[in-house]
């Protein structure tokens, strides 16, 4: 589903090419659950967003669903994004102004869904989360926890095939952290999305399938479960 | 999706309520500014169009050319009414009359008496301009001379609600004319105003003067208009009727007379002629004030741009994190641009309630009548169109510059705001303040120009003196007038002259003078016949000579000059020296020099002077004596010209009144000017106030440090305004010779007129600088005395 060949990402510092990403290649293929792990400043982040192609690679080749992505213009590949991906952050970056139900809703507005699916659809995702009675609140009445869980109803919404996690958990607790990687799990198991998941815990990287050790922007190691 | 970005913009803007108040305020201020001027722009430009055929219609003008000068008149002679009605195709009406409007007379009711302004003209007048009637009919008004139409208002006060038609009005005490039509009363945005016609032929029967007047080509005392053909145009009526005066009149052909046309659409704002061409006038006003609506809308705009980018950090993350939920940048523009366009839609809703009580006073300071047509669905269409202009203006930079962030900086947080964006904010500023600091200079010239030419000395003293019109009676009875105003105690002074003190009425040409070389052409000279005790009166001090004898009989001969007239001619020794003019059949002698006063305009030169002694004249004056009351005063001299002149009405004006007159038009500019140059320094200084918070509160970690490090309150406030205070001193430094540029223009239009010094510009520079530090100083003494624990603590 996936194909990175090669993928080099630096930034210029004082006329040095200081590698972040450094000739990295990865395949993966829909129905993993792949967790990164790797001392901070490896590059995890980088290549999480390189993934969700909200970062460009300096160099190398991205497929995606069996699209050329290096060779895409900005706007078909925002509509790949919006067909494909889901994004979670460790910060949940919630939109303040707006309620519960209206964060949920954001993304099926940005893909042009009608109103009457709109609802039904957020309405399902609130009920499958647990978080109906939250729905009118705004996200600083929520707690992190709860945060999370709306910035993954939200990520999830659009129903995605492949959801990019960026240390979900990171912020929680670990009885937080643990719920959300059920679920995860089950997202993966029952409804087949593909996830690729940035931790710094070892438990919650045990929960996927595969693991890879990133170090100074390349795979140290890749090991299967 | 719409919805949706305008339920984000409503909740921002609560969220922000500072933010949001000083944005809606200044909108609303800056939209109220462009939205007043715009409605008296479109004011003036109705003048004279609400007549169904206006585009037709002309006056016809006369210009000349001569040695020294060029000019162009309305005054024309009578034949030349008849020759355009005969002979040239084309012309569907003409109409001859006198100045229709300033031809004051008396309207007798019974006990009801009515000074007012009229005129008489031919018939077609009414066929021209198709007053509407109300009653009686533009075919059959005018077909008695004895006839005299008025409008509503007038009718209301001479008959109450009776009926008026065919009721008789007495007309100066002499005639009796019948009323055989009632117009509506004319709409203020029309130059020609008056309260009653009488018929031309009415004119011509009555007054002595007139009965040679339709034969003599020499004699240019009247006005005249046309109508044209549907479908022809003046440029093809032009060339027909150039030379007509010049083929008809043998006299008139040294000043080189040609015939032009004046359309209707131009009387209003095109009033001022160069070489026979209407090429400005009032429109010059209205471009001026129209750039400065637009630039202090523009100031609003800008405050709206800098406050939203300024507040860029905090929206960056909602950028970031809409991107990365699949938003794409149009989207986001869009949601901006939304955002904008409801807070300009809220600020417009101000501006209308702002407009709507500015009206009144805006109304009293121009004379208008202006009011916001909230009947009429352009005016809404309109106001939708400028709240869309406004909105997608002030909110296009902001959207595109938010929806450039690149959401993976702004989400890791490592986001700041660099110099990138705060180099075109300051730009802004910069051009805010050097608008702002631009209108306030210009303000302070207009007033500094007013000031000097009301302090030029006059020539004549206007304490106390008084002008009413010699009507009816009054020519028959001034000795005994005199003689009872005097002995009444109240009255210092009194004399009779041809011109009002403010005014020269007629002009002569001084055609032979001692010295005087072959081909030098004739002055044009200004002339006033004048009562004995003339000079006295006005307090004109002569310079040589002496005054009129007290037997306007011995004098019959003789002429006093003023000083520009001795200068003009060059004449050494002017006492007793003869001079020929087209006043007296023979030669007269100069028996005295007046010192120069101020008749005519306050910024032109004293124009050479001739003065007569003659009986009658147009104009009584008198000056009250000294520590009088003068409502009591006048009730008495009222008393006194009811006695001499019981026909008419006591109208008097005071001289002093009548001067200030004369700066009616640089008042206004300079106190439109002034209004707008505060709106837009308060608008400005609306958008620093904001920055400046906004600076501060973006610094607080930095100030709350350094105050922990010993930074002193003068510290940070000398922190926080240095960079302000630069901005503004650069908007000075811009402002001053672009101002100057412009000032330097407009002065040109004086003859006497001030320079421009380099006080002005210190002046307002200091005056802006003390404004934006007062602004400022709020946030950063506030910044200041934050406990510094307190904003370390919240980190
Ligand atoms: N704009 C930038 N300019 C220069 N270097 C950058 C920039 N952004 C990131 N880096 C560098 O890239 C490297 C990788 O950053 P990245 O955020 O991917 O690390 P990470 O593995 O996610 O770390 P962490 O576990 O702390 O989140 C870091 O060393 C960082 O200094
Ligand atoms: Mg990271």
């Amino acid at each position: 589903m996936l194909s990175l060949q090669h993928i080099s990402k630096y930034y210029q510092v004082s006329g040095l090419k200081n590698y972040v990403l450094n000739d990295l290649s990865l395949e993966v293929d829909e129905g993993e659950f792949i967790s990164i792990m790797g001392p901070s400043g490896s590059g995890k982040s980088t290549l999480l967003n390189v993934i969700g192609m909200l970062d460009d690679p300096s160099d190398g080749y991205h497929y995606f669903a069996g699209h050329a992505v290096h060779q895409l213009k900005e706007k078909q590949r925002s509509a790949l994004y919006k067909q494909y991906i889901g994004f979670v952050f460790q910060a949940y970056h919630l939109i303040d102004e707006l309620t519960v139900y209206e964060n949920i809703e954001t993304p099926l507005i940005y893909q042009d869904f009608k109103s009457s699916e709109r609802k039904a659809m957020v309405a399902d995702i609130l009920d499958k989360f647990n978080i109906v009675g939250k729905k009118d609140l705004f996200p600083a009445q929520l707690s992190g926890g709860q945060q999370q869980l709306v910035g993954i109803a939200r990520a999830l919404i659009a129903k995605p095939k492949m959801l990019l996690a960026d240390e979900p958990t990171g912020n929680l607790n670990s009885k937080q952290g643990e719920e959300i990687m059920e679920l995860f799990r089950k997202l993966n198991r029952e409804d087949k999305v593909t996830i690729i998941q940035v931790t710094h815990s070892e438990k919650n990287a045990e929960y996927g399938t595969r693991i890879i050790n990133l170090l100074d922007g390349k795979i140290a190691s890749s090991k299967k479960l | 999706m719409i919805k949706n970005y305008l339920k984000i913009a409503w909740r921002n803007i609560l969220h922000n309520k500072v933010y949001s108040a000083i944005n809606i305020l200044g909108l609303a201020a800056g939209m109220a500014v462009a939205l007043i001027i715009g409605l008296w722009v479109i004011n003036e430009f109705s003048y004279d169009k609400f007549l169904p055929n206006y585009k037709q219609l002309y006056q016809v003008n006369l210009h000349f050319t001569t040695q020294r000068e060029e000019h162009t008149q309305t005054a024309l002679a009578i034949p030349l009414a008849e020759v355009l009605r005969k002979e040239i195709p084309g012309i569907k009406y003409v109409a001859e009359t006198d100045w229709v409007g300033w031809q004051y007379h008396d309207l007798l009711v019974g006990t009801k008496k009515l000074y007012v302004g009229g005129g008489a003209a031919h018939p077609d007048f009414l066929k021209i301009f198709e007053y509407p009637f109300v009653k009686g009919s533009a075919k059959d008004a005018f077909k008695d001379p004895y006839s005299i139409i008025l409008d509503q208002a007038t009718a209301t006060a001479l008959f109450g609600n009776a009926d008026p038609m065919n009721k008789i009005i007495r007309f100066d005490n002499q005639q009796n004319l019948k009323v055989t039509g009632i117009i509506k009363d004319i709409p203020k945005n029309a130059t020609k105003q008056f309260s009653f016609l009488t018929p031309f032929a009415f004119k011509e029967q009555t007054e002595g003067w007139m009965k040679s007047a339709r034969t003599t080509w020499t004699n240019n005392s009247f006005n005249m208009y046309i109508e044209l053909q549907p479908g022809v145009t003046a440029e093809q009526i032009a060339p027909k009727i150039k030379n007509l005066v010049y083929q008809h009149s043998v006299q008139m052909r040294p000043a080189k007379p040609e015939v032009i046309l004046h359309a209707m659409m131009d009387w209003h704002l095109y009033s001022d002629f160069k070489m026979g061409k209407p090429v400005g006038g009032f429109i010059d006003y209205v471009r001026m004030f129209s750039i400065i609506g637009i630039l202090v809308l523009l100031i609003a705009c800008i405050n709206f741009m800098n406050l939203s980018t300024a507040r860029s950090e905090k929206r960056a993350r909602e950028v970031g994190v809409r991107k990365a939920i699949g938003s794409q940048r149009s989207d986001l523009i869009a949601q901006f641009l939304a955002e904008s366009v409801l807070i300009t839609f809220i600020a417009s809703l101000f501006s209308i309630v702002f407009v709507q009580l500015a009206l009144p006073s805006f109304n009293t300071v121009i004379g208008s009548s202006i009011a916001i047509p909230f009947a009429n669905p352009l005016f809404w269409i309109g106001m939708l169109l400028y709240v869309l202009f406004t909105g997608l203006l002030a909110g296009s930079r902001p959207a595109f510059y938010l929806s450039s962030f690149n959401p993976v900086t702004v989400l890791k947080g490592t986001f700041k705001v660099g110099k990138a964006a705060s180099l075109p904010r300051k730009v802004l500023v910069v051009l805010q303040f050097s608008c702002s600091i631009a209108l306030i200079i210009s303000t302070v010239i207009v007033y500094q120009q007013i000031q000097y030419a009301k302090s030029r000395p006059t020539g004549y003293s206007s304490e106390r003196l008084m002008v009413t019109d010699m009507s009816g009676d009054l020519a028959n009875n001034y000795d005994a007038l005199k003689n009872s105003l005097i002995s009444s105690g109240v009255v210092e002074s009194v004399a009779a002259a041809s011109s009002p003190v403010t005014n020269i009425y007629s002009h002569m040409s001084l055609d032979k003078w001692p010295g005087k070389a072959a081909d030098e052409e004739s002055v044009n000279i200004g002339a006033i016949f004048v009562s004995d005790n003339y000079f006295k009166t006005l307090g004109m001090t002569l310079k040589e000579g002496h005054d009129f004898s007290s037997k306007w009989s011995d004098d019959t001969t003789s002429v006093i000059l003023n000083e520009a007239a001795i200068k003009r001619i060059g004449l050494k020794d002017p006492i007793n020296k003869l001079v020929t003019w087209n006043g007296s059949s023979g030669p007269v002698r100069i028996i005295g020099v007046v010192k120069d006063a101020l008749m005519e305009s306050p910024f032109t030169p004293v124009a050479p002077a001739i003065f007569s002694h003659g009986r009658g004249g147009n104009n009584v004056m008198y000056r009250l004596a000294p520590n009088v009351n003068t409502q009591d005063a006048i009730k008495k001299i009222n008393k006194i010209f009811d006695t001499y002149n019981p026909a008419y009405p006591y109208i008097y004006q005071f001289v002093d009144d009548e001067y200030n007159h004369k700066f009616n038009l640089e008042v206004l500019v300079g106190k439109l000017a002034g209004v707008f140059a505060g709106l837009a320094i308060f608008i400005s200084c609306l958008g620093l106030f904001g920055l400046a918070a906004y600076v501060a509160e973006q610094r607080t970690k930095e100030i709350g440090i350094r105050k922990v490090l010993g930074a002193t309150i003068a510290n940070v406030w000398l922190l926080l305004s240095r960079d302000f205070i630069l901005l503004v001193l650069i908007s000075c430094i811009i402002a001053s010779p672009v101002a100057f540029y412009f000032l330097q223009g407009w002065l040109q239009k004086y003859d006497y007129r001030i320079s421009i010094g380099p006080g002005v510009f210190l002046l307002s520079a200091l005056v802006a600088i003390i404004i934006t530090m007062i602004t400022i100083s709020f946030q950063a003494i506030k910044a200041a005395l934050t406990n510094p624990v307190k904003s370390l603590r919240s980190e």
